[in-house]
Formats: C-alpha cells, sequence, structure tokens
C-alpha cells in the first residue's frame, strides 16, 4: 500500500472544494475590524454577535473537514511508519518505495494513533449530525487543506509535532469556542458535543506531548526540529489572526484545557505570541493589497 | 439604471470576481416579483468578507451590502448567484413590508432586538421559497432557535411565520415574542 500519501490527492467527492492556506491568504479583503496595530471591537464568536448563526455554521464546517483530515492524518501515522524491530516491513518498505523514513515507532504509538484515528471517525459522524442540525450542507463551505499538509512530514515526531500538539491543539480552541457558543446560546446538541469531542482532544494532545518528550528523550536536536516545526504549524493554524488572545479574533486560546494537554505555561505564551503575530501580520497584509488596489484603480482611473 | 431602475456600484470589482450585471439581472427579477415601484440601488462593499446587509428606503431604496451575503462559500471570492438572489429577496421583502403598510410601528432596523430580527428572516425566507428562491429551511430554523430559544414552543412560531403571508408587524413580534417563553 502506497505511503506518504499528498494532499492534491485526498479522496472527496464532486460535493466539496479545496482551497489551500496560499489561496486563503492571497484574499485581499479583511474582516478584521482595524488597522495594524490598532485594537478595535471585539470579534468573538458569541451568539450576540448579529451573525453568529452564520458564523458559528461556517465553524461547524470548518470542524467537519478538520476532523477527516486529522482522521486520514492518523491513519497515514499508523501505515507510514513501521514499527521499531519489524524487519520484515523494512525490507519490504526497502524494496518497494525508497521512501527514506526518519526511524521506525514503538508499536504503543502507533496504538495510540489508530485509537485517535477511531476517535476522529466517530468526532466526523458527529460533525455531520450537527452541521445538518445547524442548517448546513457537506461540502457547503470551502475545505482548507493546511491540516492534512502539516501531516505530511517524513519525520514520524514532526507530525506528531504538527498534527497532535498544533492541529489538536487548535482543535481544543476551537471546541472551547463552540462549547462555549452552545452553552450560552441554550443549544443543548452543539454544548453536549462540543464537551466530548473536546474531552478526546485533550487526550490526543497529551498522546502528542508524551510521545514527543519520550521518543526524543536522547536527542535533543530531534526534539528542538520538532517544537520549532509545531511554531510554523501553530502560526498557519492561527489562520491570520482567526485564533489569538485578541479579542479581534473569533477563537480565544483555551489555557486550561491546553494546560490539561500538557503544554506548558511557557508553550502556550509562546503560541499566544505567534498567534498575535499572525493577526498583526494578517492586517498588515491586507492593508498593502488594498492599498495597491487602490493605487491599481487611480492608475486606471487618470 | 436598468430600465426598472436597478442601479449597482461598483460596475468592475477588484478584490472579489463578481458581476455587476448578474447583480442587476437578479435584483431587476427580484422588483418585478415583488412589485415593488422605486428604483433600487445596491451599494457592494467588496474590501470585507463579511455579510451584513443596510436598508435606507427613501425616495429609493439603498442596499449597502457586504460582498460576503453574495458570495459563494464554496468557492471563496467568487459570486453565488443563488446566495445574491437570497440576500437581495430578503432585504426587499423587508422592504416591501414597510412600504405597503402593517409595518408602520416596526423599529428602524438598526433599532431591531436580534429575536426580531431572526422572526423578520423567517418570515421573509418562507415567502421567498414560495417565490422560488433557493432558501434552506434549517438554516434559518437554526438561526430562530439562537434567538428564541431551543424549544417545542420556539419551532411551532418558526413554522407558523415561515408559512404566512401578509403579516402586520404586530403580528409577527408577537409571535416571535411569545416564543421566547416556554
Amino acid at each position: 500500500m502506497r505511503k506518504f500519501f499528498p494532499v492534491e490527492e485526498l479522496a472527496r467527492d464532486e460535493r466539496f472544494n479545496q482551497v489551500t492556506m496560499k489561496e486563503r491568504m492571497a484574499d485581499p479583503r479583511s474582516g478584521l475590524p482595524s488597522a495594524p496595530g490598532e485594537r478595535s471591537r471585539s470579534n468573538r464568536l458569541v451568539p450576540s454577535r448579529p451573525d453568529a448563526s452564520q458564523a458559528a455554521r461556517a465553524l461547524m464546517h470548518g470542524i467537519f473537514v478538520g476532523e477527516i483530515q486529522a482522521l486520514e492524518g492518523a491513519g497515514r501515522t499508523c501505515h507510514d511508519f513501521r514499527t521499531a524491530g519489524d524487519s520484515a516491513r523494512r525490507a519490504q518498505d526497502d524494496a518497494h518505495d525508497g521512501v527514506d523514513t526518519d526511524d521506525a515507532v514503538p508499536f504503543a504509538l502507533k496504538l495510540d494513533m489508530a485509537r485517535q484515528a477511531w476517535d476522529e471517525a466517530r468526532h466526523v459522524e458527529i460533525s455531520v449530525k450537527l452541521s445538518d442540525w445547524m442548517g448546513s450542507e457537506i461540502g457547503e463551505f470551502a475545505e482548507n487543506t493546511v491540516l492534512f499538509q502539516a501531516a505530511c512530514s517524513t519525520d514520524p515526531i514532526l507530525r506528531l509535532a504538527g498534527v497532535n500538539r498544533a492541529l489538536e491543539g487548535l482543535a481544543i480552541d476551537v471546541f472551547t469556542t463552540m462549547k462555549e457558543f452552545g452553552d450560552l446560546a441554550g443549544d443543548p446538541f452543539l454544548e453536549f458535543c462540543e464537551d466530548w469531542m473536546l474531552a478526546d482532544e485533550v487526550t490526543h494532545v497529551k498522546m502528542g506531548s508524551d510521545w514527543l518528550r519520550r521518543v526524543t528523550e536522547h536527542d535533543p536536536e530531534r526534539r528542538k526540529k520538532a517544537l520549532e516545526f509545531q511554531g510554523v504549524v501553530d502560526k498557519l493554524f492561527s489562520y491570520g489572526g482567526t485564533r489569538s488572545d485578541s479579542q479581534e479574533s473569533p477563537i480565544g486560546l483555551a489555557r486550561r484545557f491546553r494546560e490539561l494537554a500538557g503544554f506548558s505555561d511557557h508553550e502556550v505564551e509562546e503560541i499566544a505570541e505567534v498567534s498575535l503575530a499572525a493577526l498583526e501580520e494578517r492586517k498588515a497584509a491586507v492593508a498593502a493589497m488594498q492599498s495597491a488596489a487602490r493605487d491599481v484603480e487611480q492608475l486606471a482611473g487618470g | 439604471m436598468s430600465a426598472t431602475g436597478v442601479t449597482v456600484t461598483p460596475q468592475r470589482f477588484q478584490f472579489v470576481h463578481f458581476d455587476a450585471e448578474l447583480i442587476q439581472r437578479v435584483a431587476e427579477s427580484l422588483v418585478a416579483a415583488l412589485g415593488l415601484d422605486r428604483p433600487v440601488v445596491i451599494e457592494v462593499d467588496e474590501t470585507t468578507p463579511l455579510a451584513r446587509i443596510d436598508v435606507t428606503i427613501d425616495d429609493a431604496v439603498t442596499i449597502r451590502v457586504e460582498s460576503g451575503a453574495f458570495e459563494d462559500t464554496r468557492r471563496p471570492r467568487h459570486q453565488s448567484e443563488q446566495a445574491t438572489a437570497a440576500s437581495l429577496g430578503r432585504v426587499l421583502l423587508r422592504a416591501r413590508d414597510r412600504l405597503l403598510g402593517g409595518f408602520g410601528e416596526a423599529p428602524a432596523d438598526d433599532r431591531l432586538t436580534l429575536a426580531q430580527t431572526a422572526a423578520w428572516n423567517a418570515y421573509c425566507a418562507g415567502r421567498l421559497a414560495r417565490l422560488g428562491v433557493h432558501v434552506a429551511p434549517q438554516r434559518w430554523q437554526y438561526d430562530f432557535r439562537n434567538r428564541h430559544g431551543f424549544h417545542d414552543l420556539a419551532d411551532v412560531a418558526f413554522e407558523r411565520l415561515w408559512a404566512s403571508d401578509g403579516l402586520t408587524w404586530g403580528e409577527l413580534d408577537e409571535i416571535s415574542r411569545t416564543a421566547q417563553h416556554p
């Protein structure tokens, strides 16, 4: 069976339309309320926002496609790396695809990934039902494929850092926001389901944190590389400021649940800084794109 | 301005792949179906992906709309004819309600509560569906529940609004108020 599946070949039917992070960031429009460096009104996803229902539906669909990609990522990790000591698989890999994987992984790590894949499959089903409950159709919103891209590393430890700590860490922030939304709106299904999925996500992040420490226990260089990779992915997953401590961001940082998942205070602070930087960079980029567009318009007009 | 009195600005878009002629065509068709007798001015703000729509009514019906309201959510920055018709249809129906009478006591749009807005939207969406515009009932029911509560009384009220024609503001507001107290 093929290893290291490229993001462009994920199986989707005609209902889905996929977009890349590059395409999303090339959008010169912005829903952010103020210029770079300024702080403005709250943009948090709460029921009192006039567009709350539509924004919640869009986020729920984002969760749904995120769960599909998380399932695909965890499943690939089970298969893409051989178990330590599996000489038969090693011979098979060497003869077959020639992909140079960094290392074999402990069987218990793969078992955790299998358990995670099972959880994610359940989350996909829950998300489909919640989306239906909220009036959305499958594929109604574009699917950003950046989540699976973080699951394409050939080093299993980088993959754990990208998927279990960055991606699932974002999931903790998103589920906390949606659980609170359901609670405030009095939506019993949303609040209940998000709470259950949140508990699983905390476990997934914890698994990533634990394995990262164990596998790199005697390899500080590899650990450093993995944590740097996580930093890059965390910035990407801030989606240009969609998630940060700033009230301008629809999704906040769920500090308490991140702590439960094994993030140190220092790590949470780093993510907070990276997210705020992403927010400011996005605002600056939008201002530059809009200014350039105005210049073009003036040139054309006169 | 077209023969039936619809103006769209800008005519050429820079940030989104929208078609001013399509917006005009959709608006003209809705204006004709609703029997609106005033000019309609549509100003699209393409600098934001949000989807707010403000309407002012005087000699003309002026609609200031953010680009997200006409956007194809599957293909960011591209226009959806369906979303254009649903968004314009909803606010044109609301404008017609105000112009035809029975809605004289209705607060200005920016003074409506979230529950009143949701109730009026449900009433408009139901009528749009009967006009043949594609609207998803469950989407509007979810919005109505968010503003009135997740209980049977709210669902009964939603069904009533969805199926109604010819309500007055007083009737609509009463349905909304009673739906909030199970």
